[in-house]
């Protein structure tokens, strides 16, 4: 074998090695950087939990906010389902004709179930209640027309709802139709504001929580400036120096976003016995629910990486002062 | 070798700290550079390590201009250069042993060669019982020498050392000129800043001379008496 060639085949197990070992090394590094910056977070155990808390805090409002707003938007679904459309008939109107129009109005997509209540059950309605008894005794005849109890599909759209009840007006044997649309319109309306609300806050406050770890991380490194100076003074790269803020950064964020998991699920369960009371108001046809566990599991992970932004962002504008 | 040519450099307000200095130091040479203070021996050193980048002229190490790296290249050259210092620069909530392995783990050696290297360094100055100990509950003269032996531990090919002996008596500070005597006897470029000059005299080495930033004396080691 010519020298040359025996040089590069030593060469390349050689140079894979040393890759092997840098890589081995900078893993070992790693690991070396989040244990100190752990043990860092421990050594100032008050610093450290008030951060903690405020950035826990901060990433719990939007959540509460949301898991509130996620209950309107299902107590509303639930009241919507409960709403029925009353159609009064012209006055005059017999059985006859008000089951046809119950056939007509029940063949429609958009109608989930007719019911019929004659002028009699109308009356006896009436009658149950206190202080009506004494006054219908001097009628000679039952005025009432018939009614029809429709019931829009639950998956109807407002606009949709109003559509059928404008529609249902226009019909030549209708007297009236008392529509429950218009309020769950303004409910829609008001949860859009409170989902474009809840945005804003969750931006703004996730803003805070990165200037609040990026300030931390600002301070911890300020303090460390001379253990920096050294460190780049024998050859550390910018990488390196950095790595344990980074670290810091991460922890952080992953205890509050833990924390405000954990307070949004406290949130919850300080809610359920009202709510379960509420549900029973309506049947049990109200479910109110709890944020889902993707989202319990995602925050801590989100905040991390919001984390390690803020301490990335802070440290590469730190460390370019340094020498 | 370290190569000065027409090397000026002048701070932020005018102060020019040095002037169109020209020298060379060849591989494997100890040198002393010496001046009052302020001649500009620690600027010439900064420059070296690239702390500061000069006004003027050309400063190559080994071939390489200093120029022409890039910050993203520091790192790189300074794992190529051992630096001590006067106040030593030691991480004081680390061990002995962690702060004289820290260029070594920066360098990516692996944990059993770092060690093997560490405890060599540290037997050199005579500092392995202490391996285990914080910096601060050792002398002042004790923390010099882990200076040097966390500057000599990666094998630099060139060492430089800012006023090494500056807080050590006589005797100590004699005791760390004979180690980087012993690192020059090893192919290690040693450039030595230190305004002490009988302790100068006695080492019989290279000296250059600096005055208000200007080269004003260049003495072989047989011409220092």
């Amino acid at each position: 074998m010519p020298p040359e060639t025996a040089s590069a085949a030593e060469a390349a197990p050689r140079n894979e090695h040393s890759r092997g070992r840098r890589v081995g090394s900078w893993q070992e590094h790693h690991r070396w950087s989040a244990a100190a910056s752990l043990r860092r977070l421990a050594a100032r155990p008050l610093g450290s939990l008030l951060t903690i808390a405020v950035m826990g805090l901060a990433l719990a409002l939007p959540l509460a906010f949301y898991l509130l707003l996620g209950n309107v938007q299902k107590l509303g679904d639930a009241l919507g389902q409960s709403q029925a459309i009353s159609v009064f008939m012209q006055p005059g109107q017999n059985a006859q004709q008000a089951q046809l129009l119950a056939r007509q109005l029940g063949a429609r997509p958009e109608v989930a179930s007719v019911s019929i209540k004659t002028p009699q059950q109308g009356m006896d309605e009436l009658a149950k209640m206190q202080g009506f008894s004494g006054a219908l005794q001097t009628l000679d005849s039952n005025p009432l027309p018939y009614v029809l109890q429709l019931q829009p599909r639950a998956e109807l759209s407002a606009g949709a709802v109003t559509q059928l009840v404008a529609d249902v007006r226009g019909m030549r044997s209708v007297d009236m139709v008392q529509d429950s649309g218009s309020w769950r319109q303004r409910l829609d309306a008001l949860l859009a504001v409170g989902n474009r609300a809840v945005l804003v806050l969750a931006s703004l406050l996730t803003l805070a929580a990165l200037l609040v770890v990026g300030n931390t991380v600002r301070v911890d490194i300020a303090s460390r400036s001379e253990e920096i100076g050294v460190l780049l003074l024998v050859g550390a790269s910018g990488a390196f120096v950095r790595r344990p803020y980074l670290y810091a950064g991460i922890w952080y964020g992953l205890f509050s976003g833990m924390l405000a998991a954990l307070l949004a699920v406290l949130i919850e369960l300080a809610l359920a016995g009202p709510v379960a009371q509420l549900s029973q108001a309506y049947d049990g046809k109200l479910q109110v629910g709890g944020l889902p566990l993707w989202l319990l599991l995602a925050v801590p992970l989100a905040a991390a990486a919001l984390g390690w932004l803020g301490a990335r962002l802070v440290s590469a504008w730190q460390l370019r002062k340094a020498v | 070798m370290i190569h000065f040519d027409q090397v000026s450099k002048r701070y932020e307000g005018g102060h020019e700290a040095l002037s169109q200095l020209s020298f060379e130091v060849p591989t494997g040479e100890m040198a002393f550079v010496t001046g009052h203070s302020g001649a500009g021996k620690s600027t010439l050193l900064k420059l070296l390590g690239l702390i500061e980048r000069p006004s003027h002229g050309v400063i190559t190490l080994d071939g390489q201009n200093l120029a022409k790296i890039r910050r993203g290249g520091i790192p790189k050259l300074r794992r190529r250069i051992g630096m001590v210092f006067q106040d030593h620069r030691l991480l004081m909530e680390r061990t002995v042993f962690a702060n004289v392995e820290l260029p070594l783990v920066i360098g990516g050696v692996a944990r059993a060669e770092r060690a093997r290297r560490v405890r060599a360094a540290l037997e050199k100055v005579g500092l392995l019982p202490y391996e285990r100990q914080l910096p601060a509950t050792l002398s002042t003269g004790e923390q010099q020498r882990v200076g040097i032996a966390r500057a000599i531990v990666a094998r630099p090919t060139l060492l430089i050392a800012d006023e090494p002996t500056g807080n050590l008596d006589p005797q100590l500070a004699l005791e760390v000129m004979g180690l980087f005597g012993e690192f020059q006897q090893v192919g290690t470029t040693v450039l030595i800043a230190s305004h002490d000059l009988p302790l100068i005299k006695r080492m019989k080495k290279r000296v250059i001379v600096l005055d208000h930033g200007r080269l004003v004396a260049d003495l072989a080691s047989q011409e220092v008496l």
